[in-house]
């Protein structure tokens, strides 16, 4: 699988909310930008257009001898530039105008600008008139252009000055939020009408198991999910009908067998030498039990035993005590009742079968049930050859039998185990094999309480 | 080898099952083993066999085309008091469908031991013939006594929280020969006599020993019993009221 951002969400609605929010928020950038930079021309227009006027006024009115006067707020004639090095200049509004005065046909050389930002009650502004004083402070600041006439002298004056872009940015992101809102709700519920169909049928289709209540999942969400659901709910029917005559078959065949065996076993006791009826006898009991095994195995996915509330510290203890009672040696340690919901029947079956593998295989087989806040253990292990670390899961293939490491005397296919693990699975649990230090076998049901 | 005989006379069996290559190898068997035995294929066939002749015992199989092995048992129940012995095929609900009332004397599950089919027959007809109670052995229904229940047809034992408590196949056997015979002594011999067969090896100290293990499941104090009592002279007794369910 891709390695993707730890950010990047998972849901089919996260995953949509996040693109369309990252498009919105795109959109709203570039959008601002032309903004921003539409304003940036008109405020550089809206300024240089009345200065030009004003200069090119003060240069009429002084060469009809009208002399400039060291008049705030009026254009003055200075012997040297006040802008000061340091200051903050406005270098597109210098180029602007400085291009607007040559198409006017007014001579000038360098142009320079700075901006004064004033302080509440600045002193600047107390020689002004009240009018221009409420512009300039309303502005925020002042723009001082300083305009060169080479070789005579400085045209001097300064226009209001509109402070920050901040507001700019804060509108940005209102109009971000308020279209979030807009966009992404409906966005959101329309993934959400989705995906939670979807997770019905995911969750459906997990917990399929057949024989299980066969109701249809209900259509829901846009058209593409209903013909998912349509072709999920027709799938399940496909696979039930499959499953019911894989079952039909099976116990067609299980009964066809069983006769004959049955035959058999009745006509072996005219069989006069003892020792040869009594191989017979266990050949026939040994194919029976291959029988029983097959059809159980077939049969599990649609169990006919129910639930039932069953202590478990018995049920172990039973299984144990049915092989005390045939003579084998079996160690167990009784212990306090453990009270578990399951069908102890195949429970019965499944423990049964791991016993006899143990003794089979092995010697000093042990029981053990082992109690954890979440789960339930039971712990059969035997002194033994083991199974080799590379094959311990093969064992639970059904017809596997390890003739390498395992007696080759016995009969059986390797059925035991697999069913064993067909059965706990069933009941939401598992069975794992390990081998022991110093040879042997652990085979452990886990069952969740 | 036979212990006295009804009557002094053979034992008349009717064997029926539409299987022939079971039913006459079997019939064989039977006959050699001192049994006089009349054969059906079919249920109508068994019907009139039993009119026509005084059978002790039938042995019936279940499945059948046809009226099956249940309902021709239920006819025979509800007719007479010939005792009946079932022939049923293992399947998962091989318990349930015993446990069914049909009012069975036993059942053997195919493929079965011919040798052992025999001894249960003895044993039936033994009881039989000493007039004692007839004893359905697969009685079906439950058994409430001191707070538990046991149910015959899923053979298990539930307390009285609903839980069940799994019994290993002696433990079980020698519960229901107790629980059918409450107040009744009940010697070794007897017991055994009531749970053996099932499995094979039953011995005397088995007994003792699946008696010990059913204390320790169903008494308060199992070293001071108060349902299970030792009964001097060997054998024991179920000291509770036992409700048929």
């Amino acid at each position: 699988m891709r390695l993707r951002p730890r950010l990047w969400p998972r849901s089919l609605s996260g995953q949509m909310a996040l693109v369309i929010a990252v498009a919105l928020f795109v959109a709203q950038a570039i959008n601002f930008a032309l903004i921003l930079q539409e304003r940036q021309r008109a405020r550089i227009e809206g300024t240089t257009g009345p200065v030009v006027g004003r200069i090119a006024d003060a240069i009429e009115r002084n060469a009809f001898g009208d002399p400039t006067r060291f008049d705030r707020g009026r254009v003055r004639s200075v012997g040297a530039s006040p802008v000061a090095a340091t200051g903050e200049h406005r270098h597109d509004i210098e180029q602007s105008l400085s291009a607007a005065l040559g198409e006017a046909g007014i001579k000038t050389g360098r142009v320079e600008t700075e901006v004064h930002r004033f302080v509440p009650d600045d002193f600047r502004l107390r020689y002004t008139g009240k009018e221009r004083r409420e512009r300039f402070r309303r502005a925020g600041g002042e723009l001082l252009i300083a305009v060169e006439r080479p070789g005579k002298d400085w045209l001097v004056l300064s226009v209001p000055w509109f402070g920050g872009n901040d507001w700019i940015f804060w509108r940005l992101i209102w109009q971000t939020v308020i279209l979030y809102i807009v966009v992404l709700v409906p966005v959101l519920v329309a993934a959400r009408q989705i995906s939670k169909p979807l997770r019905t049928l995911a969750l459906a289709a997990r917990g399929f198991r057949p024989g299980g209540s066969v109701d249809a999942l209900t259509e829901a969400g846009p058209q593409d999910v209903r013909d998912v659901i349509a072709a999920f709910n027709a799938l399940r029917l496909r696979v039930t009908a499959m499953l019911d005559e894989k079952d039909r078959m099976l116990g067609a065949i299980g009964h066809d067998l069983r006769t004959p065996l049955a035959a058999l076993r009745v006509r072996i006791e005219s069989v006069e030498d003892d020792t040869d009826r009594l191989r017979m006898a266990e050949t026939i009991a040994e194919m029976n039990r291959m029988l029983d095994d097959i059809l159980s195995l077939a049969r599990l996915g649609r169990p006919s035993e129910p639930l039932t509330e069953v202590d478990l510290a018995a049920l172990v203890e039973a299984v144990v005590d049915d092989f005390l009672d045939l003579g084998e040696d079996v160690a167990f340690e009784e212990r306090a009742r453990l009270r578990m919901r399951l069908r102890p029947s195949l429970m019965r079956r499944a423990l049964r079968n791991l016993i006899e593998n143990a003794l089979k295989y092995g010697s000093e087989v042990e029981v053990q049930v082992a109690e954890l806040p979440d789960q339930v253990r039971i712990i059969v292990c035997d002194r033994g050859p083991g199974i080799p670390e590379d094959r311990l899961n093969e064992v639970f293939e059904a017809f596997t039998r390890l003739e390498n490491s395992r007696n080759k005397d016995t009969g059986g296919i390797g059925l035991g185990l697999a069913l064993a693990r067909a059965i706990v699975r069933e009941a939401g649990g598992d069975i794992l094999l390990a081998n022991r230090d110093g040879g042997g076998l652990t085979a452990t049901i886990t069952l969740r309480r | 080898m036979l212990s006295p005989e009804p009557m002094g006379d053979t034992p008349h069996l009717l064997l029926v099952d539409d299987e022939r290559s079971i039913r006459e190898p079997l019939a064989q068997f039977l006959t050699k083993q001192g049994f006089r035995v009349t054969q059906a294929g079919d249920a109508e066939g068994a019907r009139m066999r039993m009119a026509a002749y005084a059978i002790d015992l039938v042995i019936l199989d279940i499945m059948m085309p046809g009226e099956d092995g249940l309902s021709l048992c239920r006819h025979i129940r509800a007719t007479g008091d010939t005792p009946v012995i079932l022939l049923t095929a293992k399947t998962e609900e091989t318990d349930r469908i015993v446990g069914l009332e049909i009012g069975a004397d036993d059942y053997v599950v195919k493929p079965f031991s011919p040798r052992e089919l025999t001894a249960r027959i003895k044993v039936i007809l033994r009881r039989a013939a000493a007039g004692g109670v007839r004893q359905h052995a697969p009685a079906a229904g439950s058994f409430a006594f001191a707070g538990w229940v046991l149910k015959s047809g899923e053979r298990a034992l539930v307390d009285h929280d609903g839980v069940s408590v799994p019994l290993s196949t002696g433990e079980y056997n020698l519960l229901h020969a107790l629980v059918t015979r409450p107040r009744q002594v009940l010697t070794r011999d007897q017991l055994l006599d009531l749970t053996q067969g099932r499995e094979a090896a039953a011995f005397d100290r088995a007994i003792d020993n699946q008696v010990s293990r059913l204390r320790r499941k169903i008494e308060e104090d199992p070293k001071n019993p108060e349902l299970i009592k030792t009964v001097w002279g060997g054998g024991y007794t179920l000291a509770a009221e036992v409700t048929r369910l």
